[in-house]
């Protein structure tokens, strides 16, 4: 299991990455949304901002509403910040679900897939 | 790394007050699921249905279509309820049966949307053109120019907002329904065999009418695809069924409308809704029924190109289809399959236009629909055997009877669909059905290794970016 710490920490690195992507921050252009993250396995929940085209640092409480909530292993979490993990297959096989409209969805995948690229 | 196959992971928790910002509610979830099956092709399956019963008996074709939809809303509500995403079809097919299978049925379940975006252009485009007094080929560009603006605004992101879609669906529904009684009452004349449907038809006519009936209703599942976006999870299969409620009264309507007062010459036409309200309203209603057939491609083109393309977005990133599928434009759409589909539909469209092969594309529409819904009742019977323990909200009752049932009555009525167009028999659906299966079979058997491996050698050549975790003193 991931802790709070791996994850803020893999979760900074992925911000970095998204915020210096200047085809990403097109992509999320009036796309100001809050995002929920809960780890089924530890418990832990976690709130991720986007406002302005940029990514806001990771928090601890939860909003009470989200436009997107998130749910998976902390494991999955933490390898999905670093990119090892295609969220896609993780979803597609039911490990990682979501609560929100498609197209937030899909600006969300496109987060995890563009910022990676170059890899 | 797991072993075994992965458990699911819990849906995320809906509480009493809504979690999230934007749901939809349940009037949505009804429009959008009547909506996704009223497309304008419905006006030409029903004229289609009439042909095959006595006199104004296509009610009874219709309502016994709407009891056996109420099988296929069954096996749609209980598996919604344990995989409530929208990549549910590939999830449930996935562990109902081979992989190879289940997407090769999912794939050729891709050709409905495309055949329905097609039918719905063509359907439009020749009725604008009929009331413009304008040419077949001035048909065939307004045809296009509706394809090219349904793609470009999908490329653009545009989406119809939840309270314009309820609107459009519930104008659709309750103007077609009002058309459809006007014209019954200004015929001024009595129903003629109203319960007597196969005076002077053979049985099988009644199953090809109950075929065709079926098809009236398919499509309605679709809107399990926004299964991640209710406010209450209930509200999937709630909607489902109000939907088909309303579907099954407007239908019946219209069918007997068109039975009563259309002219054999009429009911053959690309356009009959359209002489439906001359009937009821004159060159009024006739525009009426233009408006009305063109308010229908709003969910058509809105809901099918969305689905369509996000689904096989979707499946490219799972790395089931080429990674060139998954390319996202500056809006975040992914931008090959709305292309693809816009072309292929016009193309369909086109083709659709110059033949005159519109009964046929209702055939294969009919025929396959009736295949997903068998395809469903199976994945029900699996499950019930291959996951015992997993969570169902909606249970389908004596599964073994009914989801049996489904498999053998959708299997006869996908039969029967696809050897018959016009009343005649007629093996042509047949054909381009076995044509799209034997393609996606093809694909599945010979691009798809290909595909997946080249997305594991990608990823194997990656390097995993995530530190190890330091290792733990082990103490003294």
């Amino acid at each position: 299991m991931a802790d709070r710490h791996e994850i803020a920490e893999a979760y900074a690195d992925w911000r970095a990455r998204c915020n210096e992507n200047d085809r990403l921050r097109r992509m999320l252009r009036g796309w100001d949304r809050v995002v929920h993250l809960v780890a089924t396995d530890t418990g832990d929940r976690f709130t991720v901002v986007v406002r302005d085209q940029m990514l806001a640092e990771l928090t601890d409480d939860a909003e009470a509403v989200a436009d997107l909530v998130v749910t998976a292993t902390s494991e999955d979490f933490a390898d999905l910040f670093w990119g090892d993990l295609n969220p896609s297959e993780k979803y597609m096989s039911g490990e990682i679900t979501l609560a929100g409209a498609q197209e937030d969805v899909m600006r969300l995948d496109a987060m995890s897939m563009v910022a990676f690229l170059d890899q | 790394m797991t072993a075994g196959p992965p458990a699911p992971a819990p849906a995320p928790e809906r509480g009493g007050a809504a979690l999230l910002r934007r749901a939809l509610g349940l009037r949505t979830v009804v429009s959008t699921s009547t909506g996704l099956a009223f497309a304008a092709l419905e006006y030409l399956a029903a004229a289609g249905l009439v042909a095959y019963v006595a006199g104004d008996s296509a009610w009874i074709a219709v309502a016994t279509a709407g009891l056996l939809a109420l099988l296929a809303w069954g096996c749609f509500s209980e598996l919604n309820g344990m995989f409530p995403t929208a990549a549910a079809i590939r999830l449930y097919m996935k562990r109902s049966m081979d992989d190879r299978v289940a997407l090769t049925i999912t794939l050729t379940y891709l050709t409905t949307i495309v055949l329905v975006v097609a039918a719905d252009a063509f359907i439009v485009g020749t009725a604008i053109a009929h009331v413009l007094g304008q040419s077949a080929p001035v048909a065939a560009l307004i045809i296009a120019a509706l394809l090219g603006l349904a793609v470009g605004s999908n490329l653009r992101g545009v989406k119809v907002a939840g309270g314009v879609q309820d609107v459009a669906t519930y104008c659709v529904l309750v103007a077609t329904a009002v058309v459809a009684v006007t014209a019954l009452v200004r015929s001024h004349r009595p129903l003629r065999f109203p319960l007597s449907p196969l005076h002077g038809h053979h049985p099988a006519d009644l199953l090809e009418a109950v075929a065709l009936g079926v098809f009236l209703f398919s499509a309605f599942e679709w809107v399990t695809t926004n299964a991640e976006e209710v406010r209450r999870p209930r509200d999937i299969h709630r909607g489902m069924l109000i939907a088909l409620a309303l579907l099954a009264a407007v239908c019946c309507l219209i069918t007997v409308a068109m039975s009563h007062v259309l002219t054999h010459h009429q009911l053959g036409s690309a356009y009959p809704q359209l002489s439906l309200g001359r009937a009821a309203f004159g060159q009024a209603g006739l525009w009426l029924m233009a408006g009305v057939t063109a308010a229908t491609a709003v969910n058509t083109f809105n809901g099918g190109f969305i689905t369509a393309s996000r689904f096989i977005y979707a499946t490219a990133r799972e790395g089931s289809l080429p990674a060139a599928l998954a390319r996202l434009n500056d809006r975040a759409v992914p931008w090959v399959p709305v292309l693809a589909l816009g072309l292929v539909s016009l193309v369909v469209s086109l083709v659709v236009a110059a033949t005159g092969s519109w009964e046929v594309l209702v055939a294969v529409g009919a025929a396959l629909e009736a295949l997903i819904y068998a395809v469903a009742a199976y994945c029900v019977l699996r499950l019930r055997t291959r996951l015992p323990e997993h969570p169902r909200p909606f249970r389908l009752p004596a599964p073994r009877i009914l989801a049996g049932a489904a498999i053998a009555v959708f299997a006869v009525l996908a039969a029967t669909a696809s050897v018959s167009v016009q009343n005649r028999f007629d093996p042509v659906p047949l054909a381009v059905i076995a044509i799209g299966g034997l393609l996606s079979t093809a694909y599945v058997l010979v691009a798809l290794p290909r595909v997946r491996a080249a997305a594991e050698a990608k990823k194997a050549a990656r390097r995993p970016r995530r530190p190890p975790r330091p290792a733990q003193d082990p103490g003294p």
